[in-house]
């Protein structure tokens, strides 16, 4: 694999996949997402927990609203942008931890499943049945219930919301690569078991593994703003966008701004890691890429 | 294929069984009905008179055998919260409710997303093919209860075309079966765009072009009925995905099916209620999937091995 | 002053906002609104009344066809015979309390007239192993004899001289025909309980609906202006809102922010003519008890220091809370429990409480410096309650205000989101550790309310543990000198004031908000536990 020409071959490959880099999506994500998750400190421009009953409810720009408070302010006259920017640190960790618990969750006994066959097989894939069998939102409303809501309720919501997805899937792949001939060839040479699981099979799904992920962060985005509608997300005053956009319904009709901005927010985002999701999904799946 | 059925329906029992001790741990732990159902004021007599009538002084394993046992025979006991209530058969009571406005969403998602999957393998590349895509995202990425309450406000109050919330007439499913279809839309569009890629690349089209058969009829005749089988594929994720959707979307829109049902109940910790709802909801998912499973051996033999 | 009497108010349509809301009646009120005289619909939050068996929920929600020997006053809330009882009268130590029934009052569908029979009956199955009402601790110690066909006698083994509140609005007692139970049975009562009221119960649609129908020629005289009344159980705010908007409904319920925004929209805002509901924030855990120290880690709680609490109180400042919170119609609540309405109510307190418990960031923070705070405490942080009750939707919000406030001065807090039973289940096994939000509704005789919430007499678990109130509260119990029920409630105030025992926060009406080209006006007492009653007084346009 040292070869020179190949290495070329690949750098090549690359600036092409480069240049097809959906920057609109990217863009999104850092401005909307990123930076704010880790510099909200500096950007905004109010503190978004603390009260100003003197500018409750202050329209955006534009709509009777000063650039004070550029995007309004709640019902408590706390700083809608201010809100949103702090909030994204919460969105970003939910859903990067409860992706990272299913992934890992998933990956492992998908990767294993696959590839021990027999009982262990069986196990793991009626643990898939059972939870995508039962409904996320209701386990969420239990668990809630029981160990009361907190940050850490919900990325296990999260987690256990995606993991079956994972291991599904990487199930599928290994049953393919486990029949192939480089997986045949480390038998005969005497590989452990572990060392063929880790080193050959897991970088070959690895491609698969990153497109689902990036595709599940806006569904975790969604189950952390539908845990917050139900009352059972992160608790107050965090201000995940969740909680914004569900504190916000009652006045859709009229001080609208409240969830409107927060709702923009999980749009931009979702929409762009879809997006980026798929462009991954091309570069990366060749069977998708042929099509 | 019996076997294949008979493993499958065993299966699907065991991941029952292994729910009902999930959820009655979970709603077990999370305190007692005592607390949701009795007012502030309740003396320690009323109290107890509520415990021991309701046999939760009893250990937790005796509880659930009982319940089990009484579960299998389909008693799931009578309800706190409603009184006088059979647990599964009030559930069951609501859940044509919660089908049909499944059943609508699904409808809607189908009719709205293979069109555009179709339009967009068909335009692959051009505006049409983004700007499909790009509407089907944003069924996915507005959060179900919002977008249920601008629906309200724009049809229901502005235009004063659909009745706000509630139940009764066809009119009244259409708001909350959108709110829960859109986000379908957008992974149905995206199957149907990648299955047409597929079969419009395949030999019989190219040959059916070749003997001169409009564009047309290829398109839509030939090219997706072929392509339709792999949507079904989604069907059984398509279910889940509808249910979970249906607790927050029902109770937008006051809507009384099992999504009501099941908040209502685990509220108000009504232990045979929440088992009952539960159990139903994983019933209807194991049942799609069945079917969809049973339809996909029917279709492709070779399933039937792996 | 909470008696103020608030008339509904009616704002022009101001802003852009308010113009698409008041266009949309006239355009969606067309196509879907029901007729306005044929059919009354009132939409609010669900409120836990799935049941025709009255006596097995909280008694949150007296159907409008059924009744209570006593009555509350539309335009006073004050006790009035508009229901069963047509008199009362008690012995010197309120121990024995005779009613005499309405003679011409009767069931619907023919059930016959209501008598002492029926009261017995009723009595029998409301303290049955079965109920569950609010109140009904009281009735259970008590017996009930017919003296003759339309008098009863309620016999207390203790002195109660607020008997009637339980007959009243909070509704312990609802009459059910003893005619109608021989006939058919529970089955009967389960399918459709025959009422005395002015509405005949028509059908409910579980966790939906439920549908009453006006009695024509009613034995009160009372005579509503519509055929039907629907009550409908909506969760959302906002739905119920659209509801009014597209002319759905005639009448709603909504949270103070969307109560501003409907009246902008030329909606009307009614409120009750009494005080409703009380609304305070509680310490828990039974923190003034002595022995604290050696049966549980009490004082580890920063609030057992009495500095601390009074900090807390001093960190808020209250005009601008209650405002956010309530908005019109509040007043200050200087103790919890406490009412004009009612015995021990203290002017004096009211008076100071601007003095004691006024908006001082500054003393706050001195005697939070003067307490050590937080060093000295194991456990500095206070645990903050965010909940939702049906009914107080502004309990999260509550949380979140004080949280900001104490924040300033800088007492620690830490937010617990959990529902109304996991906080609940804390208070009963005595558990609790947090600050939480609580209600008095409808606005108990004070002598009642303080003993359920300060004391370890009514209801154990919500005490404060102080040996002084507690043995006020125990004389209480037996005392039945007017002048020495008032002394001993004053003092009790007095003393949870002083102590700055907890969080008081709102004397409240309750508002319901009627359509403004339906609904001509409706006076409410707010004497129920949903504030709402006297449905047949709903006048439409």
């Amino acid at each position: 694999m040292t070869d020179l020409s190949v290495k070329r071959a690949s750098a090549l490959r690359l600036w092409l996949r480069l240049r097809s880099l959906p920057l609109i999506p990217i863009v999104i994500l850092l401005t909307v997402f990123i930076i704010p998750a880790f510099f909200a400190e500096y950007i905004a421009p109010h503190d978004p927990y603390v009260p100003n009953l003197r500018a409750r409810l202050q329209p955006p720009v534009g709509f009777g609203g000063t650039w004070e408070y550029m995007l309004g302010t709640d019902r408590l006259g706390r700083d809608i942008l201010s809100r949103i920017l702090h909030g994204s640190w919460y969105v970003l960790s939910v859903s990067l931890i409860g992706i990272t618990v299913g992934v890992v969750v998933g990956t492992t006994l998908g990767l294993i499943a696959g590839y021990a066959r027999g009982w262990f097989d069986g196990l793991v894939m009626r643990l898939v049945d059972i939870s995508l069998a039962l409904p996320a939102m209701l386990l969420a409303l239990a668990l809630a219930a029981a160990i009361g809501a907190s940050f850490l309720s919900v990325v296990i919501v999260v987690g256990f919301a995606l993991w079956a997805y994972f291991a599904r899937q990487v199930r599928a792949e290994v049953l393919l690569l486990r029949k192939s001939d480089f997986v045949a060839r480390s038998q005969v040479a005497g590989s452990s078991h572990i060392r063929i699981l880790f080193r050959h099979i897991l970088p070959n799904v690895l491609n698969t593994i990153v497109v689902l992920a990036t595709l599940q962060v806006g569904i975790a985005i969604m189950l952390d703003a539908s845990l917050s509608f139900l009352g059972i997300g992160i608790p107050r005053p965090t201000p995940t966008w969740g909680l914004l956009v569900s504190d916000g319904r009652d006045f859709i009709a009229t001080d609208w701004w409240i969830s409107f901005f927060p709702g923009l927010a999980i749009l931009l985002t979702v929409m762009s890691a879809n997006m980026l999701g798929d462009w991954l999904r091309e570069q990366l799946d060749p069977r998708q890429r042929q099509v | 294929m019996l076997k294949y059925l008979a493993r499958r329906v065993g299966s699907s029992l065991f991941a029952l069984w292994v729910i009902t001790i999930i959820v009655f741990l979970l709603t077990h732990l999370s305190g007692n009905p005592v607390d949701a159902l009795l007012p502030d004021d309740a003396t320690k007599q009323q109290i107890d008179a509520f415990i021991r009538d309701w046999g939760l002084d009893k250990p937790l394993w005796q509880q659930y055998l009982t319940f089990l046992g009484n579960a299998v025979q389909g008693d799931f006991g009578t309800s706190l919260k409603w009184p006088g209530e059979d647990a599964m058969g009030f559930v069951l009571a609501r859940m044509p409710a919660t089908l049909q406005l499944g059943g609508i969403a699904i409808l809607i998602s189908l009719v709205v997303a293979l069109p555009l999957g179709v339009a967009a393998a068909v335009y692959k590349g051009s505006p049409v093919d983004n700007g499909a895509q790009m509407f089907a995202l944003l069924g996915q990425s507005i959060p179900n209860f919002w977008l249920g309450i601008v629906l309200i406000w724009v049809f229901s109050v502005w235009l004063g075309w659909l009745p706000t919330s509630g139940t009764g007439t066809f009119a009244h499913a259409i708001l909350p079966a959108i709110a829960i279809a859109w986000f379908q839309v957008s992974a149905l569009a995206r199957l149907t765009r990648s299955a047409m890629l597929e079969v419009l690349d395949a030999e019989y089209i190219k040959l059916a072009r070749v003997k001169g058969v409009g564009e047309f009829s290829v398109v839509w005749k030939h090219a997706l009925r072929n392509a339709a089988v792999v949507p079904l594929t989604y069907f059984g994720i398509l279910a889940a995905s509808i249910l979970t959707g249906s607790v927050v979307i029902e109770t937008v829109f006051s809507w009384p099916g099992m999504g009501w049902v099941a908040i209502e109940a685990i509220r108000g910790r009504d232990f045979p209620v929440v088992q009952a709802v539960i159990v139903a909801y994983a019933v209807i998912y194991m049942i799609s999937n069945l079917v969809v499973d049973l339809l996909y051996v029917a279709i492709d033999p070779r399933i039937r091995n792996d | 002053m909470i008696h103020k009497k608030t008339t509904f108010t009616s704002k022009s349509k101001t802003a852009l906002a308010s113009l698409l809301l008041a266009g949309t009646i006239l355009t969606g009120g067309m196509s879907t609104a029901a007729t306005a005289q044929d059919k009354v619909v009132v939409a609010v939050s669900p409120l836990g009344a799935d049941s025709n068996l009255y006596w097995t929920t909280t008694g949150a929600f007296i159907f409008p066809s059924m009744q209570t020997l006593v009555g509350n006053s539309a335009e006073t809330g004050k006790y009035d015979n508009s229901q069963l009882a047509e008199s009362w009268e008690h012995n010197e130590d309120f121990t024995s309390w005779t009613f005499k029934l309405h003679p011409n009052a009767v069931f619907s569908d023919d059930w016959g007239p209501v008598t002492s029979a029926d009261v017995v009956h009723s009595f029998e199955i409301h303290t049955g192993d079965d109920a569950k009402l609010s109140g009904i601790s009281a009735l259970k110690e008590t017996t009930l004899t017919a003296i003759d066909d339309h008098t009863v006698r309620f016999d207390l083994p203790t002195p109660d001289p607020d008997f009637l509140f339980s007959h009243a609005g909070r509704g312990s007692l609802v009459i059910y025909s003893k005619a109608q139970f021989d006939a058919e049975g529970m089955e009967g009562y389960e399918a459709a309980p025959a009422g005395s009221g002015p509405f005949k119960y028509e059908g409910r649609d579980v966790g939906q609906s439920m549908t009453f129908s006006s009695i024509k020629d009613h034995w009160s005289g009372a005579s509503p202006e519509f055929d039907e009344i629907e009550f409908r159980w909506v969760s959302e705010p906002s739905t119920r809102l659209a509801m009014l908007a597209a002319g759905e409904a005639h009448a709603v319920t909504l949270p103070r922010d969307l109560r501003d925004d409907a009246a902008e929209a030329g909606e009307t805002v009614l409120s009750s003519s009494a005080g409703a509901m009380q609304s305070t924030m509680l310490f828990t855990g039974k923190f003034m008890k002595p022995e604290a120290e050696e049966t549980r880690d009490a004082t580890s709680y920063a609030w057992a220091d009495a500095r601390v609490r009074e900090a807390v109180n001093r960190a808020l400042d209250r005009d601008g809370i209650l405002e956010v919170l309530y908005g019109e119609g509040v007043e200050a609540l200087p103790v919890y429990t406490m009412d004009p309405r009612f015995p021990g109510y203290s002017q004096e307190l009211a008076d100071r409480f601007d003095e004691d418990y006024g908006y001082d960031p500054e003393k706050a923070m001195a005697l939070l410096k003067e307490a050590g705070y937080p060093e000295a405490f194991d456990n500095a942080a206070i645990p903050l309650v965010v909940t939702s009750l049906a009914g107080n939707p502004e309990f999260a919000q509550m949380a979140e205000l004080v949280q900001a406030y104490l924040d300033v001065v800088g007492i620690e807090t830490e937010m617990r989101e959990q529902d109304w039973a996991t906080g609940n289940t804390a208070i009963r096994g005595f558990t609790a550790d947090f600050v939480t939000p609580m209600r008095n509704a409808p606005v108990r005789p004070a002598a009642l309310g303080v003993q359920i919430f300060f004391t370890e007499h009514a209801s154990p678990h919500l005490d404060l543990g102080d040996p002084e109130i507690n043995a006020l509260g125990g004389e209480l119990l037996t005392e039945t000198d007017p002048e020495k029920r008032d002394a001993i409630l004053n003092e009790m105030f007095t003393s949870i004031y002083e102590s700055y025992a907890h969080i008081p926060m709102a004397a409240v009406p309750a508002t319901v908000v009627v359509s403004s080209d339906l609904v001509e006006g409706w006076t409410f007492p707010g004497s129920t536990s949903s504030g709402l009653s006297h449905f047949e007084l709903i006048d439409l346009k």
